[in-house]
């Protein structure tokens, strides 16, 4: 499933600005941990947190994620959304609780693969 | 110059998780036993007992840094520390407008004391302490700074509540003055295996102590400075003029 897809099956708001959405989502990956995100997300997953610090968008450049969900209307910093720009880094923001999502990310078949 | 053995995080018995044992006065009569010539009070989100301490300490001939571990929204634990008391009460109305309202459950998580320099029971407080602020780690750093006081990313090698368990890593601009190693941290050696992790900030260490035992065996810092200031400390943390930080060393006392 690419980006573009899933924001639209999951009725996310997109943050950031001029970047790309045709990359392809392969699994999923949660926590507001970043210590243990750093450690355990794999390349093109979708990364599900409530955290909203610009450190979320340097952890998903690192492993090369193919998104960032926060959930729960957690505050993103403006210059979380920068840095993420910067480096092509995808963030959505959802009303939706973490929980609500990666069901929701589970039954499009996320996950399962 | 002069050499003195520091300890800038302790717990008072206004933190709920702490001791009631732990009354300014008592730590500062301790401080004092003990050849700790300078301490912080650094209760959860709140400094009610740190004039208490100030006037212990004036008894006793110990230095008190006025501070508080803040808990920022990232659910991280940052110690902020300030030369005097007007400074520490402007930060708290900073505070007090950024808690979540809730009240604390005595029985689950502790009470929360405040008393007087003498170890007379003025009042329990009756917010929940033990929770983060609507606040970011980012901005508690900033606040603080144009208040004149100095932030240090606490216990930077425990998984929970430090900044590089919850935010991964410190970008070496993020405004800390130090990052803190706990007393396993220390013993473990973390210190080269987390320097990149925290920014190559300077370490410091320091007791977190929640009782006396702990205060009196935890780990300070020997530093030597011209005279116990915040600017003092900040000039010995980078080795300036001949000043010095060492992190990991232990009050003396005999069996």
């Amino acid at each position: 499933m690419k980006v573009s897809e899933l924001m639209e099956a999951l009725n996310l708001k997109l943050l950031t600005k001029d970047v790309a959405l045709d990359g392809e989502v392969r699994g999923g990956y949660a926590s507001d941990l970043l210590s243990n995100a750093m450690g355990q997300a794999q390349p093109d997953m979708v990364w599900v947190t409530m955290q909203g610090h610009q450190n979320i968008a340097a952890v998903a450049s690192l492993i090369g994620l193919a998104a960032i969900i926060v959930a729960g209307d957690a505050p993103v910093a403006e210059d979380t959304l920068s840095k993420a720009e910067l480096n092509d880094v995808v963030i959505f923001a959802t009303e939706a609780s973490a929980f609500e999502v990666i069901g929701k990310l589970y039954e499009l078949g996320i996950g399962k693969e | 110059m002069r050499t003195f053995l520091v300890d800038l995080h302790i717990h008072s018995l206004l933190s709920p998780c702490a001791e009631v044992e732990m009354t300014p006065h008592h730590i500062v009569m301790r401080a004092a036993e003990f050849g700790i010539d300078a301490i912080a009070i650094t209760d959860h989100n709140a400094s009610a007992n740190v004039e208490a301490a100030l006037r212990a300490g004036e008894r006793y001939g110990v230095k008190v840094f006025p501070g508080m571990e803040v808990e920022c929204m990232e659910e991280a634990h940052i110690v902020v520390l300030f030369d005097c008391l007007t400074q520490l009460q402007a930060w708290q109305s900073i505070v007090d407008a950024r808690m979540n309202g809730l009240k604390n459950n005595a029985e689950k998580f502790g009470a929360q004391f405040v008393v007087d320099d003498d170890d007379n029971f003025i009042r329990e407080e009756e917010r929940l302490l033990l929770a983060p602020l609507q606040m970011t780690a980012a901005e508690v750093v900033r606040q603080v700074e144009a208040l004149g006081g100095m932030s240090i990313a606490a216990h930077v090698d425990r998984p929970a509540y430090s900044i590089v368990g919850q935010l991964g890593f410190i970008e070496p601009d993020f405004g800390f003055t130090a990052a803190e190693l706990s007393t396993v941290g220390w013993r473990n050696n973390l210190q080269s295996r987390l320097q990149r992790l925290t920014g190559f900030l300077p370490y410091v260490t320091n007791s977190d102590a929640h009782n006396i035992l702990d205060f009196v065996q935890g780990p300070k810092n020997l530093i030597t400075v011209q005279e116990l200031t915040l600017s003092e400390l900040k000039l010995a943390l980078k080795s300036s003029g001949g000043r010095l930080w060492q992190a990991g060393k232990f009050a003396k006392f005999e069996d």
